[in-house]
């Protein structure tokens, strides 16, 4: 079943796609423009989670990253930037024949958002990781000669 | 046709209806309509009672961006109404600024801030139009008889927020000026607000405490002389520790041929001090009769993010040690916006520097004829010229373990035009060095996202969407070559680009072109190298990878 939903989504990408991605840029203060740097960089992890939607985990782990780190510096609450997840099994869902298998296309689904929820969260952390290293590489000697 | 071209009807309806930078949900509103809004990471800090003290600054008190009143002094719509006045009648150049704009938008898809946030307020064209619209509901007799059509607006405490918070989401790159058919500078219009955004104590803490820090001890970050030079000499041992060569910088010395000034962030932060290391083995590897002042041991510039007069006061210790030390010209290190202040207003503000004399290397006797008016030459053009003259012994390979790329600084490569000197360097002392694309290098550059005294702590997530264009360049080349050292000759770069490199870009370093410099230098009497200057393993072996852009 796994291999059907990958493609179904093969042989649908570029309408999914597109729709998926106007709904990310519609997040954006006045909508952000498809031909911008986060435009493109946008495009470019979700076409990586399509592509591996259900194939190599890394690389869709990978799109995933590239989407939650670009949310994870924007102004809106962590649900709006994650309702993009659920967002995309609806894409697809309305896509898919009848006979499809939805309850795999939901768990993976609910895999996919768990997963951008962690990376999500991992890029917060970070923002918070980096104010702290930014404050001590601006004592760098007054630290290297109290510390060590 | 472009796939982002828009479509025909999409260009009908907008004429026909009315053309609007706003797309989304606000799209039936006017811009000004949009709220401000703060919260954690889109505002700096304020500046603190007793540092607005300490520089005679009007109206200090304790207060926030979030706060619903922000103590704004009695009459400070006079102030700055008499600000704005007075400004206009100063500098000729605000003036046709703001009257000459006809918002054609070429500048809009321009700037960083922009393309990393999406905010409409964010296009330079409507960042001036902040301010223009107060000028034009005041000023102009026509546009005044014309209020409403003209896009004119009053003055009120909501302006006064809004003004704080896109014109510090500028960081005067001028990225936005390139594109501009009028040649209109965006960067002037910021600077302008934020003076006028001063006068009534509206303003910010990592701005200003660098200003008073370098006006009581003579660098921002407020360093006494005892320690700055402390400071150089532990770099000194750590020198003599990586190359056996213990090199010899005088402090204060009067009659040094040569003056050197840089900014405080190579004497005391991580990078920057390996940059440091790196101009010390090359001042010695040539000889260089050299000095370094503990007075004026600030390169750079806050006072240029305040107010015209205070970036004059701070820029005048320059001079005045120069003329202490009798020394015959000065030297300046890799920095950004020190160099726009030296190049672009020092020669004008605190010239004539009759007391100097038109520069001229004592190495290769070149005449830096460029420098005649300042008598101050940039450390890459200085070096650039003796790997001309084939005056340094280098050993490239030496930087075999890095593959890197050059980020372009904002007032070097827009302010002065400097664009070939650090590639012909950098070409000079590693053997892999690849562009980024073509439109986000050279005059064309992308900011760091964090320049012009934003690169506070609390600004981060604001300061990662501003850098984005920057980092997406730089992922474009990590990609393609494996890219792991980001090379820049600004002191603010070493600064803000480790953070952003750090979130988007894991694995790639930043470093100034002097380390590498340093790295590359083969020192007479030296004990064998295996390390570089931040002591990491050298990959010496490694030979005949030439992949240059």
């Amino acid at each position: 079943m796994k291999s059907n939903w990958q493609q179904i989504i093969g042989e649908r990408k570029n309408a999914i796609l597109e729709q998926w991605l106007q709904s990310a840029l519609a997040l954006f203060p006045e909508k952000m423009a498809s031909g911008t740097p986060t435009g493109e960089a946008l495009l470019e992890g979700m076409s990586m989670v399509l592509d591996n939607f259900d194939g190599n985990q890394e690389s869709c782990g990978e799109g995933i990253n590239c989407i939650a780190r670009i949310f994870a510096v924007q102004p809106f609450r962590p649900s709006v930037a994650l309702s993009l997840f659920p967002l995309l099994g609806e894409l697809i869902g309305e896509k898919a024949p009848a006979s499809a298998d939805t309850e795999v296309l939901k768990a993976r689904i609910n895999a996919i958002t768990f997963e951008a929820f962690d990376r999500f969260l991992e890029n917060r952390e970070k923002i918070y990781q980096l104010k702290v290293e930014e404050t001590r590489s601006q004592l760098h000697m007054l630290l290297r000669s109290t510390v060590s | 046709m472009s796939k982002y071209a828009p479509r025909k009807a999409q260009l009908a309806r907008e004429f026909l209806e009315k053309p609007t930078p706003l797309k989304g949900a606000q799209a039936d509103r006017e811009w000004w309509e949009m709220p401000v809004d703060f919260h954690d990471g889109n505002w700096c800090f304020p500046g603190k009672p007793e540092t607005l003290k300490e520089i005679g600054f009007p109206n200090p008190r304790k207060w926030a961006a979030t706060d619903e009143d922000w103590q704004l002094p009695d009459g400070w719509q006079k102030i700055i109404h008499d600000g704005l006045k007075e400004r206009l009648k100063k500098f000729r150049s605000l003036k046709l600024y703001l009257d000459a704009c006809v918002r054609c938008g070429a500048c809009a898809d321009k700037c960083h801030f922009f393309l990393g946030s999406g905010d409409p307020k964010n296009m330079p064209v409507i960042r001036a139009e902040l301010l223009r619209s107060v000028y034009r509901n005041d000023f102009p007799m026509v546009e005044k008889i014309l209020k409403g059509f003209s896009g004119s607006r009053k003055l009120t405490a909501e302006v006064i927020k809004e003004w704080h918070s896109y014109f510090y989401q500028c960081t005067e790159c001028r990225r936005c000026s390139v594109f501009c058919p009028l040649g209109i500078d965006t960067a002037e219009i910021t600077m302008v607000a934020r003076e006028l955004l001063n006068l009534i104590g509206v303003n910010n803490n990592w701005i200003l405490a660098p200003v008073a820090n370098c006006n009581r001890t003579g660098n921002h970050l407020g360093i006494e002389p005892h320690t700055f030079v402390q400071n150089i000499m532990s770099l000194v041992d750590d020198i003599e520790e990586l190359t056996g060569i213990t090199v010899n910088p005088t402090f204060n010395r009067k009659g040094a041929e040569i003056l050197f000034i840089t900014p405080s962030g190579d004497v005391f932060g991580d990078p920057g001090v390996y940059t440091m290391m790196g101009y010390l083995l090359l001042f010695h590897h040539i000889g260089l009769d050299y000095t370094i002042s503990t007075y004026a041991s600030e390169g750079g510039n806050f006072g240029l993010f305040t107010t015209n007069d205070m970036m004059k006061k701070l820029n005048a210790k320059m001079y005045h040690e120069a003329e202490r030390l009798k020394v015959k010209w000065i030297l300046g290190g890799e920095c950004g916006h020190m160099w726009r202040v030296v190049h672009q207003y020092m020669a004008t503000m605190n010239g004539p520097a009759d007391f100097l004399e038109e520069p001229v290397s004592p190495i290769t006797g070149t005449k830096f004829t460029n420098a005649a008016a300042t008598k101050m030459v940039h450390i890459a053009e200085f070096t650039a010229d003796l790997i001309k003259h084939g005056k340094l012994k280098l050993d490239p390979t030496r930087n075999n373990h890095l593959r890197t790329t050059f980020h372009d600084s904002c007032n070097v490569s827009r302010g002065m035009g400097m664009l070939e000197e650090p590639r012909f360097v950098l070409n000079a002392v590693c053997n892999s060095f690849n562009e980024m694309p073509e439109n986000t290098i050279r005059e064309k550059t992308f900011c760091c996202g964090s320049g012009s005294g934003i690169n506070a702590e609390e600004f981060m997530e604001m300061r990662m969407r501003g850098g984005f264009p920057r980092a997406n360049a730089v992922r474009t080349v990590k990609k393609q070559h494996q890219v792991n050292a980001l090379v820049t000759i600004c002191a603010i770069d070493r600064a803000t680009l480790p953070p952003l490199m750090r979130y988007w870009n894991p694995g790639v370093a930043v470093y100034g072109l002097h380390e590498l410099v340093g790295n590359a230098l083969v020192m007479e009497g030296e004990t064998p190298r295996t390390e570089d200057l931040r002591e990491n393993p050298m990959a010496i072996a490694d030979e005949g990878e030439d992949d240059d852009a």
